[in-house]
């Protein structure tokens, strides 16, 4: 009995775990393919072309394993190597919280994310994890001072 | 000149291996349950032998110092004097050693079940008594625990278990995954089964050859399988007893006793023995 219930739990992740992953890329490419105008950069130096408002944006996703994916990254446990079978999650988990922080940015009205970080750590217990991703920037907002010949001298 | 910031799609596949899940996972487990099957067998193996030789003098000292009391402390003079008057009988054909003493032992509840342990103890319950139809019956379960003490099967049972259930835990503990380290178990925990089955039927053929010498014939030596047979009938056996039991099945024990028999030409037919006239008074009544 209990190896039945073992196999349906086997076989409903791995179905349930292959259609949720297979959705979700869907809609993380398409809305990357979008959101690809507003870049977020790495790196610590702005741009000083022109004055900018800056803002804190942050994008946090939480993302559960499933019975297959956990079971079979045991298994790799046991031998060691690369659990394959988690990159996935973390890959999506990344990228779903950049979208995310970008989404708030744009709703800021930024041009930009700057100093894009990340930070990640699991949730729940070693039996069935969930993997957290924060990503979080600083948003870069243009700001439409008036220029100095409009405001003039005197 | 600004500089000009983009994201550009990325490729995928760089961060995400392309395999095929299944197919990693069939080859992982198969490859996890051969280390295990393979390790279960050499530590039991290796574990038995060594706990076979360990001198009988050591087991008896040992159970010496445990403060428990395999007899039932109402146990009937006559039932005790019998069970010890029945198991010399059977023993003399059993070849025991000199240096071991058996101690046969009562116990009233109702279990249906007898067993040998260490320090040549064996137990036999009520249960199983008030079902024994003659004492030919009865004969074959005192003969099948005197052999087991006599292979040493008790302790080299527990060298034998102990070492590679240990190994197991070890194993399993570090993998971490409920489910991967119950998988690995149950793996272990089949494998080793198959080695207390062995005992069993080597503890049977042992038996078969005392009975045969007691009574000059085996007529009513597979009673205690046929009454076996019929309990777990009444109780619904799983289909997967086969594998989780740590004895062989009842009917490839009827089967082995009936082989046994032909391949040495001894007879399966021959008066049997009736028990004690007190024996059912011995056990408080029957029906209880």
């Amino acid at each position: 009995m209990e190896i039945i219930l073992f196999l349906v739990l086997l076989v409903l992740g791995y179905c349930f775990g292959l259609l949720a992953e297979r959705r979700h890329y869907r809609s993380i490419i398409a809305r990357e393919k979008v959101m690809n105008s507003l870049p977020a950069i790495a790196s610590r130096y702005p741009p000083e072309d022109k004055p900018y408002d800056q803002q804190l944006v942050v994008g946090s996703v939480v993302i559960g394993s499933d019975y297959f994916k956990s079971f079979l990254a045991g298994l790799v446990n046991f031998f060691g190597g690369s659990v394959v079978s988690y990159e996935g999650l973390l890959d999506r988990a990344r990228r779903e919280a950049t979208l995310r922080m970008k989404e708030q940015a744009q709703k800021a009205g930024a041009e930009m994310v700057f100093n894009v970080k990340y930070e990640t750590t699991s949730v729940g217990n070693s039996k069935l994890a969930s993997v957290e991703v924060l990503a979080y920037g600083t948003a870069m907002k243009p700001v439409f001072a008036p220029t100095p010949s409009a405001a003039g001298e005197g | 000149m600004s500089i000009q910031y983009e994201n550009r799609q990325a490729p995928e596949g760089v961060n995400v291996t392309r395999h095929n899940p299944v197919l990693h996972l069939l080859k992982l487990l198969a490859a996890a349950v051969v280390f295990i099957v393979v390790l279960v067998i050499v530590l039991n193996l290796l574990g038995a032998k060594i706990a076979r030789t360990v001198p009988f003098e050591v087991e008896t000292a040992l159970m010496d110092r445990v403060d428990h009391s395999f007899s039932d402390p109402g146990t009937p003079p006559g039932l005790q004097a019998y069970l010890y008057e029945l198991s010399e009988r059977v023993g003399e054909n059993l070849q025991i050693p000199e240096e071991m003493e058996m101690q046969v032992h009562y116990d009233s509840e109702n279990e249906f079940n007898a067993y040998a342990t260490l320090g040549g103890n064996v137990v036999f319950y009520r249960g199983l008594l008030k079902s024994m139809p003659h004492e030919n019956a009865l004969a074959m379960v005192v003969a099948h625990e005197l052999a087991h003490v006599i292979h040493r099967d008790p302790i080299a049972g527990l060298g034998g278990g102990m070492s590679s259930m240990l190994a197991v835990a070890a194993l399993t503990g570090t993998a971490g995954g409920g489910a991967v380290a119950k998988v690995l178990t149950t793996t272990g925990t089949i494998t080793q089964l198959s080695f207390s089955r062995e005992m069993e039927s080597a503890a049977d053929r042992a038996a078969l050859v005392a009975i045969q010498k007691t009574y000059g014939h085996i007529a009513g030596a597979d009673e205690l399988f046929k009454v076996l047979q019929i309990e777990k009938e009444r109780e619904g056996e799983s289909w997967t007893a086969g594998f989780s039991s740590t004895h062989p099945q009842d009917a490839s024990r009827i089967e082995a006793i009936a082989r046994m028999a032909k391949e040495n030409e001894w007879p399966t037919t021959g008066p049997l023995t009736p028990l004690p006239d007190e024996f059912t008074e011995w056990l408080g009544g029957a029906g209880q």
